[in-house]
């Protein structure tokens, strides 16, 4: 994995952390929903926190379609090179 | 395995919950005697969970107002507006609306719930965008996803949250339109509206106000918290219910846009379903009627608001960060919450339970909703209740155990509860068990 995607990934990891309130290993081809044990509450308010972490407006549909870390990971850099 | 297999989550959910030897989601009523007296189980049972602030389910006058409509007019109408046309009555009561808001226009829904459905999914477009107080009416939610609009959410109550997602808007093209509540239903809690008006222009936006809990229970005139914080003017939309102040059921939308009336063929929730009977029309044009006419109902209901509220802060509970005719009672354990409720109901007093998922940090709300026409005896007999009750299950301490360090559950000062509270989300979408109770 490059440098830039570890970066990235450590990113989502701490935005996670402030929604979820503990610690967690995140790995790329984790299922956010039953690996992560999140609600559809909890997935919005991540997506919350992801958009004040990376400056970026994520529209709810755009989760809709993340199932992954990796998948979640491949969309915000989409936004990012978007915006 | 079967279709409803996906459900066994949930439904060990509500096994464990009814596990405690109550089900809050299947209460029967024997019999709704009054405003705020029903029958449970054979007892006589106070209801503060019925949404009926100004106390109108039982008004004499839409009583015979709607048993005369059903003698003149028929049981029902058989279909929807559009197609098989408007009554006499659909119009006067959107006539009735506007000229109580002060709008050009309205339109009247089967149900509060559709009005949100039916205004937000038609509103705004592929091309437009709607922003959502995160802590939105499941039936909000809902009409997000009806509608083709992307949808962003920002923070509850937080003006300089909305402004800085607008932001990141940049200058994409498509209007914007806000949507926020007059009051919370779960936490009783207002929106700053004027702060919130203040982003609306300067971002250049629509605002939506769906003032469901807050119509006949906020301004001079009860039109709301627009008319309370003097912002009518920069409301755009005002979306409510026929099923709370009103008591009766269906729902509004009233707007001086100009061109609004051609949504009466684009909103499909409008479109698409019966109109309204007109017994129902009939009591609820009775009950606007004596909510302009009898404001002291507003104001005995603002009174036994206070009454309540700060009888239960002063007994120790944590409430809500306001005090409107919502009165939360947070609880942190679940299984406490149940075993609270299901205690209450056994002496005599309904309320609403709102459970996780659907609420935050894993705690449960006992909900209470006050009416005008309960009496100083009632709510007393209540605030007495609840304290008995919460002192028998370990939420207060004893009434003689003087501790000079109050532990968490004896904190007294109402402004440092109230700070906690308001950092408590309210009931989202219809996630969870507790879902779609207001």
């Amino acid at each position: 994995m490059s440098e830039a995607k570890d970066q990235l990934i450590a990113d989502i990891s701490e935005a996670l952390e402030t929604v979820i309130n503990r610690k967690v290993e995140l790995r790329t081809d984790m299922n956010i929903v039953n690996d992560l044990g999140l609600d559809s509450i909890a997935v919005m308010n991540f997506c919350m926190a992801l958009e004040d972490k990376f400056d970026i407006s994520i529209p709810l549909h755009d989760m809709a379609s993340v199932v992954t870390v990796d998948d979640l990971a491949k969309t915000i850099e989409t936004l990012r090179s978007n915006a | 395995m079967s279709i409803l297999e996906k459900f066994a989550a949930l439904n060990n959910r509500y096994d464990h919950l009814k596990q405690v030897g109550a089900d809050p989601f299947a209460v029967k009523f024997d019999d709704i005697i009054s405003c705020v007296e029903g029958v449970v189980n054979g007892k006589k049972t106070l209801l503060f969970g019925t949404n009926n602030y100004l106390g109108l389910t039982f008004d004499d006058e839409a009583k015979a107002e709607s048993i005369e409509a059903i003698r003149r007019h028929g049981t029902g109408t058989t279909g929807s507006r559009i197609a098989n046309g408007s009554y006499k009555g659909h119009q006067e009561l959107e006539r009735a609306l506007a000229d109580f808001y002060g709008h050009t226009h309205c339109m009247v829904f089967s149900t509060g719930y559709q009005a949100n459905l039916g205004m937000i999914s038609t509103l705004v477009g592929k091309d437009d965008h709607l922003f959502l107080d995160a802590d939105s009416h499941a039936s909000i939610y809902d009409g997000s996803r009806l509608g083709h609009a992307p949808v962003v959410r920002f923070r509850h109550n937080n003006p300089d949250d909305l402004a800085k997602r607008l932001r990141r808007m940049g200058d994409q093209p498509g209007d914007k339109l806000i949507v926020v509540e007059g009051i919370y239903s779960m936490l009783g809690d207002t929106a700053p509206l004027k702060e919130f008006v203040d982003v609306k222009r300067e971002y250049g936006a629509y605002l939506m106000v769906d003032e469901a809990h807050s119509m006949g229970v906020l301004g001079e005139h009860g039109r709301g918290l627009a008319e309370r914080e003097g912002v009518e003017d920069d409301v755009d939309f005002v979306v409510g219910t026929f099923s709370k102040s009103l008591a009766s059921v269906g729902g509004f939308c009233v707007s001086s846009l100009e061109g609004f009336e051609i949504l009466r063929l684009a909103s499909r929730p409008y479109m698409f379903t019966a109109s309204l009977p007109p017994a129902i029309i009939s009591s609820t044009l009775s009950a606007l009627r004596t909510l302009r006419a009898e404001p002291q109902r507003r104001t005995k209901l603002t009174a036994n608001s206070r009454r309540f509220y700060t009888g239960l802060r002063a007994a120790g509970f944590h409430v809500g960060p306001e005090c409107s005719p919502i009165v939360a009672v947070m609880v942190e354990q679940p299984e406490v919450a149940v075993m609270f409720w299901k205690r209450l109901l056994e002496e005599g007093m309904y309320l609403n339970l709102a459970l996780p998922p659907a609420t935050p940090n894993s705690s449960a709300f006992m909900r209470s909703s006050v009416s005008a026409a309960h009496t100083d005896e009632q709510i007393d007999f209540a605030v007495a209740l609840m304290t008995r009750v919460g002192r028998e299950l370990g939420l207060l301490p004893e009434e003689n155990n003087v501790c000079a360090f109050p532990g968490p559950t004896a904190v007294f000062s109402g402004e440092r509860l109230g700070a906690t509270a308001a950092t408590a989300r309210a009931l989202p979408q219809g996630a969870g068990a507790a879902a779609g109770m207001a």
